[in-house]
């Protein structure tokens, strides 16, 4: 491999790891707060990125869908939450099969709504040109998606570590009974965190959509299948977990898939694998205690 | 445990064993679908043997996954050729019996015993995957089940194999599709034979890429053409900017690759996206990375590649303009390449029905009629290879231009009366 080249593929990587980050993002927080593995999260991506689509084709604005799309999931978050995961509060296998439950519903509502064709959604005017950089031309909508990346991790954190829900949230993570009894409506908190969680996915979908396609399957590959791995990789339920998992895992499946790729599919499992063995609880995870 | 669990009132009524609640549920819904399926319910107004009684066709597609379209796309063109017959294939109605393989390979083979056992259909046709064709081989061969494959394109299912591994062609199986080697290899040769002798590889890593892949280089080579390298990215890749990168860094300007589907358009995204046309880089590859549903989604992008497949929506001939006019009276869209697969084999088995009066009852008969079958297909002359059952068919090359607003394939060149070196 020339310099050039793998230069322009570290670039390939970390734009992949970005939107990788915006996908997990949404998946990590609703773990990390209220200790539910939401399996319907690669639905939500999925969900978003079919409302992205109709609402280009109506008002020709990616902007315009890029609000849209997580409204549309925050919402859906909002109904579902008190509807079903509240209802199974506590208990995690419940819980985890009915998300399960609702991807399924939702993907084929989807395909009824939408078709079972395979569709794409091209990147914005403005962003949809290429710039000269080393090794030849680069699209500038990659760029865009690793600064995008990049203001979202900073602007969550911001929000976590500055502000009042921030608190809240790592409240609630460290101990959401104690947060009850403090005279906090847990029941509030968890729902906007879900639909927090949710909105993330869409957002996700509309990000990653001219990128990744938009098309039947994607709900869980790459959207479930990629965002279970950074968030296992990085450490469960932490934002620097999810940040640290997609710098990993974004290069490393991206070096990886062209320079073993007969085994590029197993590429990926390797890296949870070595991650797994060497820290168990993910690169930047703790060790949560069952109560 | 162990046994069959006794009750009292089976004993009373002199059954043997109590049925178990799966039991049930398999014997009530086989009874369900059973009153459901159209042909049941109204008995046969014939009194006289084989000829007028219901024919069933099982048609095993894939209605959910990722392949759905391309399942819902095929059973369209069973319904649409059924509506324009009248319901009937030579003298006799049809009953259609669907079922969903859903891109599992268990799920299909096991829907393929069901088939056989329980609905003991006449015909079989469908199967989207090669894996799943090749699955299903050794179970229709035994039961003499005539299988019309209208999309799985594997060439070991019509081939003679050592062993029969993966796969090998059966007396009882014919393809309406086409094999890996005639949409692959006739455009190497053709390519080759023209001067461009150099080319890189792209394919997705699955079997059906690989074997593409291979016929395609097989093809450069008879006219001392050569491969330079390669990048094979999983099936259903998400991100193809690492790949198209890999191309972008080696010399080799003439790439040659096969995607369908989402892969294709991804593929043909990343290479515009990555400044390849401008670097000189120039595409080609097997039909389906520029079809329609390909096209309609990245339009202009496609321009200038050049691909072989038996058939374009704008193939200019009488049988094709009056298919398209009249599939397009019926459904608002065009048909695509799965739709004029199926249809054929529709077509293929209302012909040799007609040959044989409606009488499917002698195995060998039905067979050999198959074979002799004969017709004017959207896609040009239509006639099975007797040696293997696959159709020997006349293969276009085709080059994407955006004419009037319009993204198409336009034919600049035909390989005629193409047959697979099955033997």
């Amino acid at each position: 491999m020339s310099l050039e080249l793998v230069f322009q593929q570290a670039l390939n990587g970390l734009s992949f790891g970005a939107l990788l980050f915006i996908l997990a993002s949404g998946l990590s927080l609703v773990f990390g707060m209220m200790d539910v593995v939401n399996l319907a999260h690669g639905a939500f991506y999925m969900l978003g990125a079919y409302v992205a689509l109709s609402v280009v084709q109506l008002t020709g604005s990616f902007w315009l869908a890029m609000l849209a799309a997580p409204l549309a999931l925050a919402l859906l978050g909002l109904v579902l939450e008190p509807l079903l995961l509240r209802r199974l509060r506590g208990r995690h296998l419940d819980q985890v099969l009915v998300t399960i439950g609702a991807s399924l519903v939702i993907v084929d509502i989807i395909g009824q709504l939408w078709g079972r064709e395979v569709r794409s959604l091209s990147a914005p005017p403005g962003l949809d040109g290429s710039v000269a950089l080393i090794g030849g031309v680069y699209p500038v909508y990659r760029l865009f998606v690793i600064a995008f990346g990049v203001a979202l991790a900073v602007a969550m954190s911001v929000v976590y570590r500055r502000t009042k829900i921030g608190m809240l949230i790592r409240a609630g993570v460290e101990d959401a009974e104690m947060l009850g009894a403090l005279g906090v409506n847990t029941n509030r908190l968890f729902a906007s965190t879900f639909a927090t969680g949710a909105a993330l996915a869409g957002l996700a979908g509309v990000i990653a959509a001219p990128v990744f396609g938009v098309q039947p399957g994607m709900d869980t590959d790459p959207g479930l299948l990629y965002s279970l791995v950074v968030v296992v990789v990085g450490g469960l339920g932490t934002l620097s977990g999810a940040v640290a998992g997609s710098l990993l895992v974004g290069p490393a499946d991206t070096f990886g898939k062209v320079l073993f790729q007969d085994v590029a599919l197993a590429v990926i499992f390797a890296i949870v694998a070595l991650v797994l063995l060497l820290k168990p609880t993910g690169l930047l995870g703790r060790i949560r205690v069952t109560r | 445990m162990g046994g069959f669990a006794k009750n009292k009132l089976a004993e009373k009524r002199g059954y043997t064993y109590r049925l178990t609640r799966r039991q049930f549920l398999v014997a009530s819904s086989a009874a369900a679908l059973a009153a459901c399926a159209p042909g049941a319910v109204t008995p046969s107004a014939s009194s006289s043997a084989a000829p007028g009684k219901a024919l069933k066709i099982g048609l095993l597609l894939p209605f959910s996954g990722v392949y759905a379209e391309l399942g819902t796309s095929m059973r369209r063109a069973t319904e649409f050729y059924l509506k324009q017959h009248d319901n009937k294939l030579a003298n006799r109605p049809v009953t259609t019996i669907y079922a969903d393989d859903a891109n599992v390979t268990a799920t299909g083979i096991a829907a393929t015993q069901k088939f056989i056992d329980q609905d003991q259909v006449d015909v079989m046709m469908g199967v989207v995957p090669t894996p799943l064709a090749y699955g299903i081989r050794n179970a229709v061969h035994a039961a003499k089940l005539i299988f019309i494959d209208t999309n799985a394109g594997g060439n070991a299912l019509t081939r003679d194999t050592t062993n029969c591994t993966p796969s090998c062609k059966s007396p009882y199986i014919f393809r309406a599709s086409f094999s890996s080697y005639q949409i692959s290899y006739p455009i190497g040769d053709y390519l080759s034979a023209k001067g461009t002798k150099e080319f890189f590889l792209a394919y997705a890593n699955y079997g059906f890429g690989t074997e593409s892949a291979a016929d395609f280089t097989t093809g450069l080579k008879k006219n001392g053409g050569s491969t330079t390298g390669n990048v094979a990215p999983p099936l259903g890749n998400a991100d193809f900017a690492p790949f198209v990168t890999q191309i972008k860094n080696q010399p080799t300007k003439n790439v040659y690759s096969f995607f369908s589907g989402a892969d294709a358009i991804g593929f043909i995204k990343s290479w515009n996206s990555l400044g390849l046309p401008a670097a000189g880089y120039k595409m080609y590859g097997a039909g389906f990375l520029t079809e329609q549903d390909v096209l309609k989604e990245v339009k202009e992008l496609a321009n200038g590649a050049i691909t072989s497949l038996f058939w374009a929506v704008e193939l200019d001939n009488p049988e094709n303009k009056k298919f398209v006019a009249d599939f397009q009276k019926q459904y608002p869209l065009l048909p695509d390449v799965f739709t004029v697969q199926q249809y054929d084999g529709m077509r293929a088995l209302d012909e040799a029905l007609k040959a044989l009066g409606g009488d499917t009852s002698d195995k060998d008969k039905f067979v050999k009629a198959l074979e002799d079958v004969s017709f004017k297909s959207p896609r040009g002359d239509f006639t099975f290879d007797k040696t293997t059952h696959n159709p020997i068919q006349d293969i276009y090359i085709r080059e994407v231009k955006t004419q009037n607003g319009q993204t198409v394939n336009t034919i600049s060149d035909k390989i005629a009366k193409v047959t697979d070196p099955g033997k």
